[in-house]
């Protein structure tokens, strides 16, 4: 399986949507992420079109941010918890068996662009501790138990 | 640094904040703005300055030093690189080139706090940066370098953590070794802020930052236009000048002109052992070009010492050219002038003098052709500069200023350019435009094409060839509707010609306008309403003035200037770029078949007796041949003898071949050039002459301002400075007195030609001075010119395509001397055929095909590419090229004659070659 091919007219018109608009660059490129799971290299002459920018520009404000992305991810982005808190109750574990599980490093997509294995430095949710994230999901105190069950969970959906 | 702002210069209405551009225009030096004076004191010495100003700028203007990698006077400021550390009373730490100098500061530059936390900054820079000092290109050169050193800075005592990356040097015009990279972002700056091309921006973030162009690719397949800018303003090894071989590092360093296009760049030429091994721009605030230059001006030099270089007198004998001392040659040239013209009479003798060489050699080169042969058979073969076609038509200069500052661009309120694509012909005239763009300057891009500064424009007119002064009228025609009652500018409507103009203009059908020029009737109303009560300024270029119609579009110009409300006085309304160092020069000097020095006419008997009076000789009223009639009255026998300086007819004009022949049937034929070249080739005597960086004199730029120069080098082998080879000539003939050394030329000249009066006075430029006959002639007076009726463009079936003749950023020119440039030939361009998507695929023509592009005159061949912006119909061919062989496809004529069809565009067919 590959990564979806980039739908240059829905691209355009996300982009057309927000031409010209003050301070819309940072805007634009997280609606073009949401849409997309990334952003998509060849979006980045467009938007810089529309914004009355150079290319090179854009591609610096998308690789100066970590939230952007130039390479597709998977359908659902795993991000697990390293900070502080997380690491205390045992976050290393949960990141090791995830990385058996799902046969990812950090950093990388499955093959077959479902999964993407990250990790963070918080999540803000210390108290939930150890916790992740998968796309906008939380999911904490985790146990070996509660990450497998979680991962079947997505890998039925 | 932050990212996001960048956005900043984006929007117009975005004030710049404080900085460099913003409130004090040091480039200037003029419209400085002196808001209030404030005291401040900086290592206890009391100093007043305008506020506004950084502590580092008040710091420079009182002599004291502050170390600096990412600061550059003509650069936004960002206080990247930290080492400008100021410490006031209270003990803070600031970054003194993005703090503002205000009121009562106490400042100290050295203190050991100072001096312990710039150690700091300089050994983790060093700590990071690879020990290579030995065999980087910068060397003794690089800023870091020396700021470590006078910081006492040897071993860093910190773990090195190098952070490498290829070396980038596929191209060959500059070295990327990003290793070496501090992240100042001057490159960056300059690139968005100064030539406005954006190819890099900074990458990714902490260690991992670097300046990259967009999807990471190498130079050569991004946006950048090796203009080299980055490469002299770079403090470290990062970037650097590629050259083929080992030349060393510069010796001595030697202010000069750039030789290439009328821009007249300000240069330094580095020099090793007799020869040019490296240029870099002067970077004074107050030189046209500032720290820019432009691919030509930095990489194409390389010429100067191109095994093609002509270094010894030679003359035919038996037709082949053979080795000849100075003495023989110069005895031969005269001997043989003398002969023909005792024999055929002065009518009988042509003389070409360069838009290359320096004034005081074309003045002294029409003054032998004048004095001592009586004959005004006087030209360059530079086909009509703009400033002959203006001349022409009387109440087109009102009051025009003859000196027009490329600054100035970017302080009017409306640009308005046509027929120019600056970017590749001249660029640093892009730069003033693209950066007057970003600065909120309105700007009008009428273009065939779809040129690179169209990108930049508020309003793109993609108008059909041959159409523009319909188009213009339509524009005209359209500011009658007004707005608030207000319609046109003051004074308008009582000048001459008001009337029958309104009247014109109220019956033009601006459908058969908008037909005819393919331009919408959108866009025409989108650039009447921009033009609406401002006072544009026109940028008109070779797109115009080689035009069949050039005059139509002239006058229509005017008329649509005039309308604004620009009725003369002050300013000048129109630039019109010259396309050569010293095509200004040249003509200024008289080397015209009816002009005398000065521009003055020939006919006028006033003006002839002055230069009677001056030389002391009778002058001849006879208006002289101009390059076109001096070749074809040769082909005919009637032309006997040419004498050539410094230009390459053959491969100039139109028609080589028949150029060629008419060269051979000649029965004498000088060339003086520094390149052996198409029409040294067919030459009787070839005098190796000198150019630009081996000899002293004065160039005159676009803008009016000349420029004056001394040698860096000495001329190779035999060769000899231009000037020297007339006076040994005039010497040869008994007129030694006519001539005379640079200083004694420039003397006479400014006496002379009063335009011309601050030529000796001035140690480094002086400008083209006004001419005080200028808006007072009465046949100069501003009036509005009648409208020509409407006209189809005339269209043959069997020629179907309109050619358009381009200019490439690598090649001045006919390209005689860029094609010798080792870098620009190593670089491989190969001058495509651009045609649009729809005309190729109606051919079955694919990209990449080899097509031949025929003429009723002539044909090329090259491959084709295809453009997506171009306008179906239409065929464009880069000049230079080929041995420049787009001229094959024009037909030898001269504006005055039938049938000529100019030398911009001409009618053709496409034929696809075997694949």
């Amino acid at each position: 399986m590959k990564a979806r091919e980039v739908d240059r007219g829905r691209l355009n018109a996300i982009i057309q949507e927000s031409r010209g608009e003050k301070w819309g660059l940072i805007p634009l490129l997280q609606k073009v992420q949401e849409e997309f799971g990334y952003v998509p290299p060849v979006a980045i002459e467009p938007i810089a079109e529309a914004f009355n920018l150079f290319p090179s520009q854009v591609q610096g404000v998308i690789t100066f941010y970590a939230g952007f992305s130039l390479e597709p991810k998977g359908k659902y982005v795993v991000r697990v918890c390293r900070g502080t808190a997380c690491h205390v109750r045992g976050s290393r574990s949960i990141l090791r068996l995830m990385r058996k599980e799902l046969g990812l490093e950090e950093g990388q997509t499955s093959e077959d662009y479902q999964f993407t294995l990250e990790t963070v430095a918080c999540l803000g949710a210390c108290f939930l501790a150890p916790t992740m994230m998968v796309n906008q999901t939380y999911f904490g105190k985790l146990s070996p138990a509660k990450v497998t069950s979680v991962l079947d969970q997505y890998r039925k959906a | 640094m932050h990212p996001p702002d960048t956005q900043a210069h984006c929007f117009a209405e975005d004030s710049p904040g404080f900085g460099n551009g913003s409130l004090i225009d040091e480039n200037s030096g003029k419209g400085t703005v002196a808001l209030e004076t404030i005291t401040l004191t900086i290592n206890d010495k009391v100093i007043n300055c305008p506020s506004g100003i950084s502590i580092l700028q008040a710091a420079r203007r009182e002599g004291i030093k502050i170390p600096t990698l990412c600061d550059h006077p003509a650069l936004e400021s960002v206080g990247a690189c930290r080492l400008c550390l100021v410490e006031d009373k209270g003990g803070r730490l600031m970054a003194s080139c993005v703090t503002p100098a205000s009121e009562g500061q106490v400042l100290k530059t050295d203190s050991p706090r100072v001096l312990a936390h710039r150690k700091n900054i300089v050994r983790l820079l060093l700590a990071e940066h690879p020990e290579s000092c030995l065999v980087c290109n910068k060397g003794n050169r690089c800023d870091l370098r020396a700021i470590a050193a006078s910081l006492g800075i040897g071993e860093t005592n910190l773990y090195p953590m190098p952070h490498a990356r290829t070396m980038e040097q596929a191209n060959p015009f500059l070295v990327r070794d990003l290793t070496k990279c501090v992240l100042c972002g001057k490159c960056i700056r300059a690139d968005h802020e100064l030539v406005v091309v954006g190819a890099i921006d900074y990458n990714r973030r902490g260690f991992l930052s670097r300046p990259e162009t967009v999807h990471e690719r190498p130079l050569e397949e991004s946006t950048c236009a090796f203009c080299g800018t980055c490469v002299s303003i770079c403090p470290t090894g990062a970037l650097s000048v590629k050259n083929a071989h080992f030349v060393g590092t510069p010796e001595k360093e030697k202010s000069s002109v750039c030789g290439f296009c009328g821009v007249g760049c300000s240069l330094v030429l580095g020099s090793a052992a007799g020869r040019i091994v490296e240029v870099n721009p002067a970077d004074e605030p107050s030189t046209v070009n500032g720290p820019t230059l432009c691919l030509r001006g930095h990489f194409a030099h390389d010429y100067l010492h191109s095994e093609n270089r002509l270094t010894t007198p030679r003359v035919r004998k038996n037709g082949e050219l053979e080795d000849i001392s100075w003495n023989d040659a110069v005895s031969r040239v005269a001997e043989r002038l003398l002969e023909i013209r005792e024999k055929h009479g002065p009518q009988s003798i042509g003389f070409l003098g360069s838009s290359k060489c320096t004034n005081e050699e074309n003045y002294l080169f029409q003054k032998m052709a004048r004095a001592v042969f009586r004959t005004n058979n006087l030209d360059t073969s530079g086909m009509a500069p703009a400033r002959a076609v203006l001349e022409e038509i009387k109440g087109l200069k009102r009051g025009r200023r003859s000196t027009a500052p490329l600054k100035d661009l970017e302080k009017t309120d409306l640009l308005f350019v046509m027929g120019v694509d600056p970017s590749h012909s001249s660029p640093v005239l892009a730069y003033h435009l693209k950066r007057a763009s970003r600065k909120g300057i309105p700007l009008v891009v009428v273009d065939p094409r779809e040129i690179e500064l169209a990108r930049f424009a508020t309003c793109r007119l993609q108008v059909r060839p041959a159409t523009d002064a319909l188009l213009l009228n339509g524009i005209a025609a359209l500011l009658r509707e007004g707005v608030n009652g207000r319609r046109y500018g003051d004074g308008t409507t009582s000048l001459r010609g008001f009337a029958e103009h309104e009247k014109q203009l109220a019956s033009l059908d601006l459908n058969e306008v908008c037909r005819l020029s393919g331009v919408g009737e959108e866009a025409l109303e989108r650039t009447a309403k921009l033009l609406r009560g401002k006072r544009p300024i026109f940028v008109v270029g070779r797109g115009v003035f080689h035009q069949k119609a050039c005059r139509d579009t002239m006058k229509a110009l005017s008329n649509l200037s005039l309308l604004t409300g620009d009725t003369g006085s002050g300013r000048s309304w129109l630039y019109a770029p010259t396309y050569e160092n010293n095509e200004a020069g040249a003509w200024d000097m008289g080397v015209s078949p009816d002009t005398l020095p000065g521009g003055k006419p020939l006919g006028a008997k006033a003006f002839r007796s002055h230069w009677e009076r001056a030389w002391d000789v009778m002058l001849s009223p006879d208006p002289g041949l101009n390059v076109i009639r001096m070749i074809r009255e040769a082909e005919k026998g009637n032309l006997k003898a040419l004498y050539v300086m410094g230009e390459n007819p053959v491969r100039a004009l139109p028609q080589p071949e028949y150029v060629t022949r008419a060269l051979e049937n000649l029965e004498f034929l000088v060339v003086q050039d520094i390149l052996d070249n198409e029409t040294s080739r067919v030459a009787d005597v070839i005098l190796p002459g000198a150019a630009f960086s081996e000899k002293m004199g004065s160039f005159t730029n676009m803008e009016g301002r000349i420029q004056r120069f001394e040698a860096a080098v000495p001329p190779p082998g035999q060769s000899k400075p231009d000037l020297e080879i007339i006076n040994l000539l005039l010497k040869e003939m008994g007129q030694a007195s006519l001539g005379g050394s640079v200083d004694k030329l420039r003397k006479e000249i400014a006496k002379l030609i009063p335009e011309y009066g601050d030529l000796p006075s001035s140690a480094g430029e002086a400008w083209v001075r006004e001419a005080e006959s200028e808006g007072t002639d009465p046949q100069e007076e501003p009036l509005f010119f009648p409208i020509p009726e409407l006209k189809s463009p005339e269209h043959d079936d069997a020629f179907p395509f309109t050619v358009i003749l381009r200019s490439f950023r690598a090649h001045l020119g006919s390209g005689t001397r860029t094609s010798r440039s080792e870098r620009v030939e190593e670089k491989g361009w190969r001058g495509e055929v651009e045609m649009s998507a729809r005309d190729c695929e109606s051919l079955g023509i694919r990209d990449g095909d080899r097509i031949r592009v025929v003429s009723p005159h002539g044909a090329v061949e090259r491959e084709v590419k295809i453009e997506t912006g171009l306008s179906s119909g239409l065929v464009v061919v880069p000049r230079a090229f080929g041995d420049n062989d787009a001229m094959n496809l024009f037909p030898f004529k001269e504006r005055k004659e039938s049938n000529f069809t100019g030398w911009i565009t001409c009618p053709a067919r496409v034929e696809r070659r075997a694949r």
